[in-house]
């Protein structure tokens, strides 16, 4: 991937009669291999920004280049399919999938990957798994693990398919101060190793000094970047 | 195999809204497959048996002869009865048709006992012995009567009080029985039984079951008809879905060799089996459109439940990669396991009384339905309506589901991760 190329991107909600400009005329480059923060206040588009470079958004106007991929010309099939290859997802509420283990909840994204065999997918998991350092773990329920524990399956599925660029949506918001830190020291670590991108949002300043780069947003425009 | 483990997972999760599902498929499949078992079985074979049993799918008489709702009991002149040549004739014809086990003429009681004046022909009444009424109605009294006095209702329910005390007719005994009259009406006749025939089964091949028909040389004997003549001839079809083929065919031999004759169907004279038979079916099919629109409402609603329970999920789904063909093959699948599971316990159990039933029987211990159908039923499966009662039951497995499912897969990403 040859970084992100974000260029006059809007994005507006129609609430009843009234228009939501959640992001306005928004352009910026992130390069390959970047450690970004998203910085903000609430409401300040971080979130929205997120959604349209990850493609589970479309724009009101602007446009997004991923490498040399125009992503706004992409249907939705091919949208779906450039998620599933190129993109990984954190969520700040971990959004594992309830009934299915640790194993099972890292696996679940390589459902998609046909051109992988068995075992391929077996040894991914289990080297993320121990990565993460939830070996002991690997036959639990989200349930029965903490918050630092479950975030840090949601890393370990958003890394499994090996994707370029790794979208995290405050991922350290639901989790006390130590284990915040423990998520994104996990985070850089593998940034660090595998060379892969990482673009996360925050409102926390001790985040954000983590970051290599830092994007500010307020009322949905870049403040500083 | 990955997604079906995740599908069962789902179902478990959802436990009590599954069970529900799975429980109003195996109602519903249970239901079904009784009705289309058992009561078919009564309905339809038990109403066609009564009805060919009684004079065989079609019955050749004189055209003069009126037979509509006359259950088989039908008014004819002596002078309408066929000849010997005429019965050759029919009976060589009939043995020639591919579709037609079986045929033979018989004398009709009850109508050829009066003439025009209501005299008495021959013989004035018959009696049957209802004891031994389920042995293949095993014995027939004829008996002489003379005429009581008219319109004493007491003395018809009499009658019919002595069969029920009784439940014999034997021979030198007397009884009141209601009997037609030629204008249309009904005499009340003091019978005294004088004599007896024996019945005798048909061989199974012929009639398709353990049926009936009496010793007409001996009968002829008994009651002083030299001659050969009979009421009628009747005939027995191999498939009773031949039947409008087949008497189209035999109405064009009686135009040219019999013009005298004519062919009546058992849905003419017995109406009333032919409706039964409707009847049952519209009722069948009334209750199974019920019970499966039950079926689908629920589905579709605690499908719609899950969905909704399941947004952000979704919405996470999507996200990492699952197209909406993903999420809504997911949804369907899981409702449609459900349903496959309930259906497959619900003909199971089904299977399982129908061949209890088939084994025990069913006692039937009415007397009027005695006459009709024998004092007991023995259910047995019908393949063809297993299979088109499975078939629905998938399509509804596959439909019902799908809706809601469709709506999943529809759902925005960012409006299904919002929800949690």
């Amino acid at each position: 991937m040859n970084g992100i190329h974000v260029t006059a991107l809007s994005k507006n909600y129609q609430l009843g009669k009234t228009v939501v400009h959640a992001l306005r005329d928004v352009s910026l480059e992130l390069e390959s291999g970047s450690f970004a923060c998203i910085a903000g206040p609430s409401g300040s588009g971080k979130t929205t920004l997120l959604n349209l470079i990850g493609l589970v958004d479309e724009p009101t106007s602007g446009s997004i280049r991923i490498g040399e991929q125009d992503v706004r010309a992409l249907g939705e099939a091919a949208r779906t399919r450039y998620r599933s290859r190129h993109l990984g997802f954190i969520f700040q509420s971990f959004n594992l999938l309830p009934v299915l283990t640790v194993f099972e909840n890292v696996r679940l994204p390589l459902l998609l990957h046909r051109e992988l065999s068995a075992r391929e997918k077996q040894e991914r998991v289990e080297e993320l798994v121990e990565a993460v350092g939830l070996a002991d773990h690997a036959r639990h329920k989200p349930f029965e693990l903490s918050g630092g524990q479950r975030q840090r399956v949601a890393i370990a599925r958003a890394l499994v398919t090996h994707p370029k660029l790794v979208l995290a949506d405050e991922p350290t918001a639901n989790l006390d101060t130590e284990t915040g830190t423990e998520v994104l020291d996990l985070m850089q670590r593998i940034h660090r190793q595998q060379r892969t991108s990482f673009l996360f949002s925050t409102h926390d300043p001790r985040i954000m000094e983590r970051a290599g780069r830092i994007i500010r947003l307020r009322d949905g425009r870049v403040e500083a970047a | 195999m990955e997604r079906l483990g995740l599908c069962l997972r789902n179902l478990g999760r959802h436990g009590w809204r599954t069970r529900i599902i799975v429980f109003i498929a195996f109602f519903g499949a249970f239901l079904t497959f009784v009705f289309e078992n058992l009561v078919e079985d009564i309905a339809v074979k038990q109403s066609d048996m009564f009805a060919r049993g009684t004079a065989g799918h079609f019955r050749i008489v004189h055209r003069d002869v009126e037979t509509r709702n006359s259950f088989g009991y039908y008014y004819c002149e002596p002078a309408d009865m066929l000849q010997p040549g005429q019965i050759e004739s029919l009976k060589a014809y009939l043995a020639a048709q591919p579709e037609v086990s079986g045929c033979e003429e018989r004398i009709v009681f009850f109508g050829v006992l009066y003439g025009a004046q209501d005299e008495e022909h021959g013989f004035a009444a018959m009696a049957m012995d209802l004891e031994r009424f389920d042995r293949n109605f095993t014995d027939l009294f004829y008996a002489r009567g003379r005429p009581v006095t008219r319109g004493q209702p007491d003395v018809c329910a009499a009658s019919w009080y002595d069969y029920e005390e009784n439940k014999t007719v034997a021979v030198g005994s007397s009884y009141v029985m209601l009997l037609p009259s030629p204008d249309g009406g009904y005499v009340d006749r003091l019978v005294t039984v004088q004599g007896g025939i024996d019945f005798k089964s048909l061989p199974r091949e012929n009639l398709g079951f353990g049926g009936l028909y009496f010793d007409l040389e001996a009968f002829r004997s008994m009651a002083g008809y030299s001659r050969a003549s009979a009421t009628e001839v009747i005939g027995f079809l191999k498939d009773a879905r031949s039947e409008k083929a087949v008497l189209a065919r035999l109405r064009g031999f009686l135009a040219e060799q019999h013009p005298d004759l004519q062919v009546v169907s058992w849905r003419y004279y017995a109406p009333i089996f032919g409706e039964i038979v409707v009847g049952f079916s519209v009722a069948l099919r009334f209750v199974e459109a019920v019970l499966l629109a039950i079926c689908i409402l629920l589905v579709v609603k605690l499908t719609s439940f899950a969905v909704l329970e399941r947004y952000g999920e979704i919405g996470t789904m999507r996200a990492i990669g699952f197209g909406r063909a993903d999420i809504v093959f997911q949804f369907a699948l899981e409702g449609f396991l459900a349903i496959t599971a309930g259906v497959a316990a619900g003909f199971a159990a089904g299977a399982a009384l129908i061949a209890v039933l088939h084994r025990t029987g069913i006692a039937n211990s009415l007397t009027f339905f005695q006459y009709v159908i024998g004092r007991g039923f023995y259910p047995s499966f019908h393949p063809p309506k297993i299979l088109r009662a499975a078939a629905v039951f998938l399509a509804v497995a596959v439909l019902a589901p799908l809706f809601p499912a469709l709506a999943g897969g529809r759902l925005p990403i960012v409006r299904a991760l919002e929800r949690r």
